[in-house]
């Protein structure tokens, strides 16, 4: 068996005596997307910023390509080659579109050292994302699914490997979300990118994911292709309260 | 706002006004007066202390109220070794001491952001202060004087060069990858931080050169004053111009900052000359006016004309 690319294994967190987290493994193989599930509050924010170093796990770790990351600050794990996005998103909001993905294509594992150079790395994701018409926009000014947009530009202009999507498709339309699917598959396909993929548009996460991990108040309930989620009876009577 | 919308023109319109700003100050002690020569000192210390807070504050948006606490060590450490140490070693060593000092405050303080940052490097300059003052008064040194101190041409030419190497200091951060790295940390830390950028690092190191040349100011100062009383090396009103030179001027390139010092040390000179009396209230009505009205400074300023004049031109295309 092959190294999986990210291995999260019994991953806890506690803030005080509140169990954010608890004991969840899973892995993701590279190449793979794989989706988070699981209502407000189930932890799957608390599992990407452990993952990405925003927050240090009460217990367990994360392997990234083999390699344990765990204690990592984000910019470290950044550079390794892990990128994320923020659910509430957090552009540099006087600087422009492109200056925001020339910080990522500077710093991040792509680690452009020259401007220009970084630039041209960040236009041609820009052009993929749809957003080369306002790349000399201060990023401020954009709506919101643009800032969306923009924030999986800069995870991908880092040159991550392993990119954590945190509901880029929540607020949305739903001509938007077909929009960002089909940006995403193509991203996956010409890039060859891993996606780990938290998302409440549940239609959009049985499209887009081969597997689904089920997060419920802090626990890992399921995991399964989308199929097999659909059909688990914990899945169902804790999203349908069947037997509650 | 970064610099790099400025048009090619403008900057060249720039890069000749600053040259002759340059050779202007350069050729001053040769055809005027004293009072005309400390009136330069002056401008030129504020151009050096302006542009060195501006790598830290404007850069990094980490708004430090305590810088004059760079330059009282400077100033405390020239005085202090008065006719042990040899001039040009205790001017460096006490920009080294600066930034020593800075690098050691910086871990802890640079930990909290906005207000409380603001507060805390207020705070720290006050306690290197008082401490200084006790520590003086402890030794039964209320004031010293320094006698042989070198005249006041030598003096203008030593701040000359702190002022032009504070100035290529700033222009080499806002133009390299640090300075980009600083900018994404100021409009959001925690995304920067994801982004690569090492922050912690980075937020030092902006501090630690932010100090090291109000060092060597305060410490060229010292010479000037030749009599030296704590009080006056550590007051607080030191940072408060720094920052409101530095606010008047606006973006965070070196052209705010040589504005902004231009604008307000003319006017300072202006009133004080002329009107001591409404002095503050004058100079009181202009910070107000510029934070509400202009909050981007005069660069702010210019930069919005220069949007409107070529906005009709650009409709078209």
């Amino acid at each position: 068996m092959t190294t999986p690319l990210l291995a999260v294994r019994c991953l806890g967190k506690r803030f005080g005596g509140l169990v954010a987290l608890d004991d969840v493994s899973f892995d993701v193989a590279a190449g793979e997307t794989v989706g988070i599930m699981g209502a407000n509050g189930a932890g799957k924010t608390t599992l990407f910023s452990l993952i990405a170093g925003n927050q240090q796990p009460s217990s367990g770790g994360v392997d990234f390509d083999g390699r344990p990351i765990t204690g990592l600050s984000p910019d470290r794990v950044c550079r390794l080659g892990i990128g994320r996005t923020f659910q509430i998103v957090k552009p540099f909001p006087a600087l422009s579109v492109l200056e925001n993905l020339r910080t990522a294509a500077m710093f991040g594992r792509a680690g452009f050292r020259d401007a220009a150079a970084a630039d041209r790395h960040s236009r041609a994701i820009l052009d993929e994302l749809g957003l080369a018409d306002v790349a000399e926009r201060p990023a401020g000014t954009l709506t919101l699914s643009g800032q969306k947009r923009l924030e999986i530009a800069r995870a991908v202009a880092t040159g991550a490997r392993l990119v954590l999507l945190d509901e880029v498709m929540a607020g949305l339309t739903p001509t938007e979300v077909a929009r960002m699917l089909e940006t995403l598959r193509q991203l996956r396909a010409t890039r060859g990118l891993t996606l780990l993929v938290i998302e409440h548009v549940m239609r959009a996460l049985m499209d887009l994911c081969e597997r689904i991990v089920v997060l419920h108040h802090g626990e890992r309930i399921a995991i399964g292709t989308p199929a097999e989620i659909g059909a688990d009876p914990r899945v169902l009577s804790v999203y349908l309260g069947a037997g509650a | 706002m970064p610099e790099t919308l400025a048009s090619a023109g403008a900057s060249r319109i720039w890069g000749g006004t600053l040259a002759a700003l340059a050779l202007a100050l350069g050729a001053l002690p040769f055809v005027a007066n004293d009072y005309a020569v400390a009136t330069g000192l002056g401008l030129l210390m504020w151009l050096a202390l302006t542009q060195s807070w501006c790598v830290l504050s404007k850069m990094t948006g980490y708004v430090s109220l305590g810088h004059v606490v760079f330059y009282g060590l400077g100033a405390y450490l020239v005085v202090v070794t008065w006719q042990q140490w040899p001039l040009w070693l205790a001017v460096l060593a006490a920009g080294a001491l600066a930034a020593v000092f800075a690098a050691l405050v910086g871990l802890p303080v640079l930990r909290v952001r906005g207000p409380y940052f603001v507060i805390l490097t207020f705070g720290v300059a006050e306690l290197v202060r008082y401490s200084i003052l006790a520590a003086e008064a402890a030794s039964g040194t209320a004031s010293r004087i320094l006698f042989g101190a070198p005249d006041l041409v030598f003096i203008y030419f030593a701040m000359y060069a702190l002022a032009a190497a504070a100035t290529l200091l700033l222009a080499q951060v806002a133009g390299s990858r640090f300075g980009h790295g600083l900018r994404s940390l100021r409009e959001n830390e925690e995304a920067a931080e994801t982004l690569g950028v090492p922050v912690v690092r980075y937020k030092l190191i902006a501090f630690v050169l932010s100090a090291a040349i109000p060092g060597m100011v305060g410490a060229v100062m010292a010479l000037r004053s030749t009599y030296f009383v704590v009080g006056q090396v550590f007051d607080p009103m030191i940072s408060v111009t720094m920052i409101a030179m530095a606010l008047l001027g606006g973006g965070d390139g070196t052209r705010g900052p040589i504005l902004g010092t231009l604008f307000l040390f003319t006017i300072s000179e202006l009133l004080w000359a002329n009107a001591p009396l409404a002095y503050m209230l004058i100079l009181g009505a202009i910070l107000a006016g510029f934070v509400l009205l202009a909050p981007d400074g005069i660069v702010g300023i210019a930069a919005k004309l220069r949007a409107r004049r070529s906005a009709p031109t650009k409709a078209p295309e």
